[in-house]
């Protein structure tokens, strides 16, 4: 394994009086793909993002790849939001330019590759393409990048079950093996067989982190199982039926 | 890198902006032709009412909705352009891209004001070019009075010389300053507007006003400290200093109003780039 890439020293970030992170502590390694379960509203969005630069802690420290979160940590992170975040104007190949201009990690020949795979036209305008195909150029941008940290925030969610096996086999098969992917989901099931490593998120703290062989291992359970025993609510009533 | 923020900002404003320029001084002249032939007919066969309902009076009508469409269109435009592109670009879904790729907050503002800067730039000097060219197209004579009054104040050029061009060029100048602090001006009110969560459009407005208030109230207090600092009669005692000269004093005087507004130009670059590099709020 390679050496600590995230490190996240009692980060505290809050919404107007909403605390979401609270004295969150996190250490990641190079080289694995690491699941960020929790259920919603846990914090997991808010970590991406912080993580990513787009929010600025108000206490604790952040160090990717021993830098706090700028231009060079940007350089260096490929982020897959949960919402497409394309100009409607833009053609496939205008991104591929602008990728290829950002990022020097960028492989563009891999990402048209992916998309004649895909049969997607780049001569498109964003603004024509359906959900699914905008959903599937993002992955393509965020996949065809050989980048140190993969930060994809529910990549698997709201779409069907076939669409969740080619997310996460095109995740697989593309993403740099000496970076680290960060999984950020509650749908752990359908995750759970590509993961090394899991940190589970409640109330804006890591509660739980270890490695999924380990869990297998000590608790006789799958991840799925004690991510259900770990945040498991008495439904309204007692759940009596 | 800011060049290369600056290359896809122009592309997406100039897809939009070039066809609405180049149709602008064809209308122009299309307008200026018509009218034109509608006052030789007027000459030759009486009134242009008449013919009105027919051919070029028609024509010159459709002309002249078209070019008052065009000249709104290109106004309107280009207010809700430097708005929007700051506001989808950076504040929206697009944000998303734009701040994490590896630059810094103020290249991204940097990059759309810049370019928000040009194109309204061109649309000015598309309109005024459009309104000349209208004027020439329907009659000689304001091409020959033009011709007149430039070799009539070419004599009092000649006089103080080089201090017309400095005016002239200062001129240009405060007036593009001007513009690029009215588009600051509403980057840092939408920069405070993004962080009201759910009332972010009538938050922006409110800035606006408020930053407009503060700004008043700024220029009056500083107006008191300078009258108490500054000795009575000092306007007439530099008047004076430079002999009389009211060209020497408008230069010192835009000058000074030029240095106000980069100022302010600059405060409003380090309000939105504090906000947006501390307190983005992206939707």
């Amino acid at each position: 394994m390679g050496g600590i890439l995230i490190q996240c020293q009692d980060i505290w970030k809050s919404y107007g009086k909403r605390e979401v992170l609270r004295g969150l502590n996190l250490q990641l390694e190079s080289g694995k793909i690491v699941g960020l379960l929790g259920p919603n509203g846990s914090g997991k969005t808010t970590l991406i993002k912080v993580l990513n630069g787009l929010l600025r802690v108000e206490r604790g420290t952040v160090l990717i790849d021993g830098e706090e979160p700028g231009p060079y940590t940007k350089s260096i992170i490929s982020y897959l939001p949960d919402k497409p975040y394309f100009a409607g104007w833009m053609k496939v190949s205008d991104l591929f330019d602008l990728f290829e201009d950002f990022y020097k990690d960028f492989e563009r020949g891999k990402a048209e590759e992916m998309c004649r795979t895909l049969q997607i036209d780049t001569g498109l305008r964003m603004k024509t393409l359906s959900k699914g195909t905008k959903e599937k150029v993002q992955l393509i941008l965020v996949m065809s990048r050989k980048a140190k940290l993969y930060l994809l925030d529910e990549p698997i969610a709201g779409v069907d079950p076939a669409a969740r096996d080619f997310i996460l086999s095109t995740i697989l098969s593309n993403y740099n093996p000496d970076g680290t992917v960060l999984i950020s989901t509650h749908l752990i099931s359908d995750v759970e067989r590509v993961l090394d490593e899991v940190a589970f998120l409640q109330n804006g703290q890591v509660v739980r982190q270890e490695l999924v062989d380990d869990i297998r291992e000590k608790e006789g359970k799958s991840v799925d199982e004690l991510f259900r025993d770990v945040f498991r609510t008495v439904p309204f009533g007692g759940g009596v039926w | 890198m800011l060049g290369k923020l600056m290359k896809y900002d122009m592309k997406s404003m100039f897809r939009t902006f070039v066809p609405v320029w180049l149709l602008a001084p064809v209308i122009s002249l299309m307008l200026g032709l018509s009218v034109r032939s509608m006052i030789a007919w007027e000459k030759n066969s009486g009134s242009a009412l008449e013919f009105s309902g027919y051919g070029i009076g028609l024509i010159t009508i459709v002309m002249a909705l078209l070019f008052t469409g065009v000249m709104i269109g290109l106004t309107v435009m280009t207010i809700l352009f430097v708005i929007q592109r700051f506001w989808n670009g950076l504040l929206k879904e697009e944000g998303y891209l734009m701040f994490t790729l590896p630059v810094k907050p103020w290249e991204l503002i940097t990059s759309k004001g810049l370019t928000a800067t040009i194109i309204t730039c061109i649309s000015v000097v598309v309109g005024i070019f459009s309104c000349l060219l209208l004027t020439v197209a329907f009659t000689d004579e304001f091409f020959l009075e033009l011709m007149s009054f430039w070799s009539y104040i070419k004599k009092d050029i000649g006089e103080i010389g080089a201090v017309f061009w400095l005016q002239a060029v200062l001129f240009v100048l405060l007036m593009i300053a001007g513009m690029v602090k009215s588009i600051y001006h509403v980057y840092a009110a939408m920069s405070l507007g993004q962080l009201f969560e759910g009332h972010r459009v009538v938050g922006s407005c409110v800035s606006y006003l408020g930053i407009s208030m503060a700004f008043s109230v700024i220029m009056v207090v500083l107006s008191i400290i300078m009258n108490l600092v500054i000795p009575e009669g000092w306007l007439y005692d530099y008047y004076n200093y430079v002999n009389g000269s009211a060209v020497t004093f408008s230069v010192v005087y835009m000058l000074f109003l030029l240095l106000i507004t980069a100022v302010q130009i600059i405060v409003f670059h380090i309000i939105t780039e504090r906000i947006l590099s501390t307190r983005l709020n992206l939707e």
